[in-house]
């Protein structure tokens, strides 16, 4: 169980604040997706619960226990694939197990599962500038499930891909996730459409400062289309959620001057 | 493939005619202007073919080899030595933040000196002797590397860092596998721009000590007043100099760019 209690994070040096008052408690097991207008502190919140930044408000607590720095319990998998270009594909699944501390023969085959679940098991020797950018992505998946951490966080991993890529990883990621149900996944995304797609809950971000606007259950039997009734309806009460607060956001911006 | 290895040898084919005909204008302007015109004295102007023939004899007695290799053997030393020096310091200025705020500026001082300026001082401290070499090629060559080490720590993506620290890397763990290997290729650049000051630095030690080496050849050159010999030691400096770099720094470079992806 993932807590945030009163979660709240300014930066020195800037009038705004970035977060405010932010209480979440995610079950295990749960798909939360986050979204929000851009600049509304999503990957903060992210960062936050991986301790890569401090909230200077509040505490985040895991199983009852509070945050403090980064830790391979929180594995994330970020907007790029942050892969080490000295390590081919194979090295690179395997160096976060590495950091683990875990026995070479069983990195190895944990590196193969993942990799063929993500259909790279013939890439294995291949150095990273020889991939795709959906391929690289695809790597970092398999590294981040590999780690077998508690919980994933994940910052807009699909959105520099194209659509066809964009499509299969969602696919992958979901059959991945709904085999064993244990993992908690905090998916940070701008898109409507990934989150209804994903999420058990959804929270709504509004801006300045950031704090939770809704969470809108998500429900809808699964695997889900995207061009189901109840999915088109979903995606569209989400779309004119974030919108209203992109308009309000943009009124006090633009107009008080 | 086929392709490459022609312009390959294309280039080098253009090269090598452009060096032949710098030989020929040398020696045209050689004649002109000590034979035809006589302006110039021929002791006080080398020509091509008398550099040529002190190439051969010194070749012959030995003296130019054992010059070259000596010099070679102080070059490495002087030059591993300030590599280890200049790692150390480096690293240093980098994980503190009182180091890199006092010490860098100082070290960044201390670059601007020419290296020739540490010889007198080498001298009063050590004597005319090898070590007084060594002294002033660490000097010339130790805080070129330390601030390269400097740079290229600090260029290593963000990025990598923090995805190594959400993996649960220690600080071990971050600076031997991920900080380490991603300054590999700032590392070598480093070592190109070291290595090239220590060989002048080692120059400037070398011309003003007495012990055997190239800048000691040179050196006799002058006394003996033979322009021909100056020109040769000269020379054999900068293809050593050149040598070095493109044979062993600049072909690691290339391969571990490549290897990259980075060229």
């Amino acid at each position: 169980m993932l807590e945030l209690k009163h979660v709240g994070k300014t930066y020195p040096h800037t009038v705004k604040r970035t977060l405010k008052d932010i209480n979440l408690t995610i079950e295990e097991g749960e798909f939360i997706c986050i979204v929000g207008p851009s600049g509304c502190g999503k990957t903060t919140l992210l960062n936050l619960v991986a301790g890569l930044e401090e909230p200077t408000k509040g505490e985040i607590f895991l199983d009852g226990v509070p945050v403090k720095g980064p830790g391979a319990d929180r594995v994330v998998m970020f907007q790029e694939a942050a892969l080490y270009p000295w390590l081919n594909v194979m090295d690179n699944v395997m160096l976060g197990m590495e950091f683990l501390g875990i026995p070479k023969e069983e990195r190895k085959s944990r590196a193969l599962k993942y990799l063929k679940m993500v259909h790279l098991s013939q890439f294995t020797e291949y150095p990273i500038h020889q991939l795709s950018g959906g391929m690289r992505q695809r790597v970092a998946l398999a590294r981040a499930l590999s780690m077998d951490s508690k919980i994933l966080l994940m910052d807009e991993p699909f959105s520099a891909l194209d659509k066809q890529t964009t499509n299969m990883l969602r696919g992958e990621l979901e059959q991945i996730w709904m085999k064993d149900h244990s993992k908690t996944i905090l998916f940070v995304t701008h898109s409507a459409e990934e989150a209804v797609y994903f999420a058990d809950r959804i929270v709504v971000l509004s801006e300045n400062p950031g704090q939770i606007k809704e969470i809108i259950p998500c429900d809808l039997k699964r695997p889900r289309q995207i061009d189901d009734e109840a999915f088109v309806h979903l995606r569209h009460m989400l779309l004119e959620s974030v919108k209203k607060e992109v308009v309000k956001f943009a009124r006090e911006e633009y107009d008080e001057a | 493939m086929q392709e490459k290895s022609t312009t390959k040898l294309k280039k080098g084919l253009e090269l090598a005619l452009f060096f032949l005909l710098l030989i020929v204008l040398w020696q045209v302007l050689y004649l002109l202007f000590v034979d035809v015109f006589k302006v110039w004295k021929p002791y006080s102007a080398p020509s091509p073919a008398g550099v040529w023939s002190t190439f051969v004899n010194l070749l012959k007695s030995g003296v130019l080899l054992s010059a070259l290799l000596k010099s070679l053997g102080r070059g490495g030393a002087g030059f591993a030595l300030s590599v280890f020096a200049g790692l150390i310091l480096g690293v240093l200025i980098h994980h503190f933040p009182y180091l890199n705020r006092n010490l860098k500026p100082v070290i960044m001082g201390m670059q601007t000196l020419p290296s020739i300026c540490w010889v007198p001082f080498a001298i009063l401290w050590f004597g005319l002797n090898n070590s007084a070499i060594l002294f002033v090629v660490v000097m010339g060559s130790a805080f070129s590397v330390a601030l390269a080490v400097d740079d290229g720590i600090k260029s290593v993506p963000p990025l990598y860092i923090k995805a190594a620290k959400t993996m649960g890397a220690g600080q071990r763990d971050l600076y031997l596998k991920v900080i380490l290997p991603a300054c590999v290729p700032s590392f070598i650049a480093a070592l190109k721009q070291g290595w090239s000051f220590a060989w002048r630095a080692l120059m400037s030690g070398e011309v003003m000590s007495s012990t055997v080496g190239l800048g000691q050849t040179l050196i006799i050159g002058r006394d003996m007043a033979d322009i021909n010999q100056v020109m040769l030691v000269m020379l054999v400096i900068i293809a050593a100099g050149v040598l070095i770099d493109k044979c062993i720094f600049t072909a690691l470079e290339n391969r571990v760019l490549r290897k990259r992806g980075l060229m």
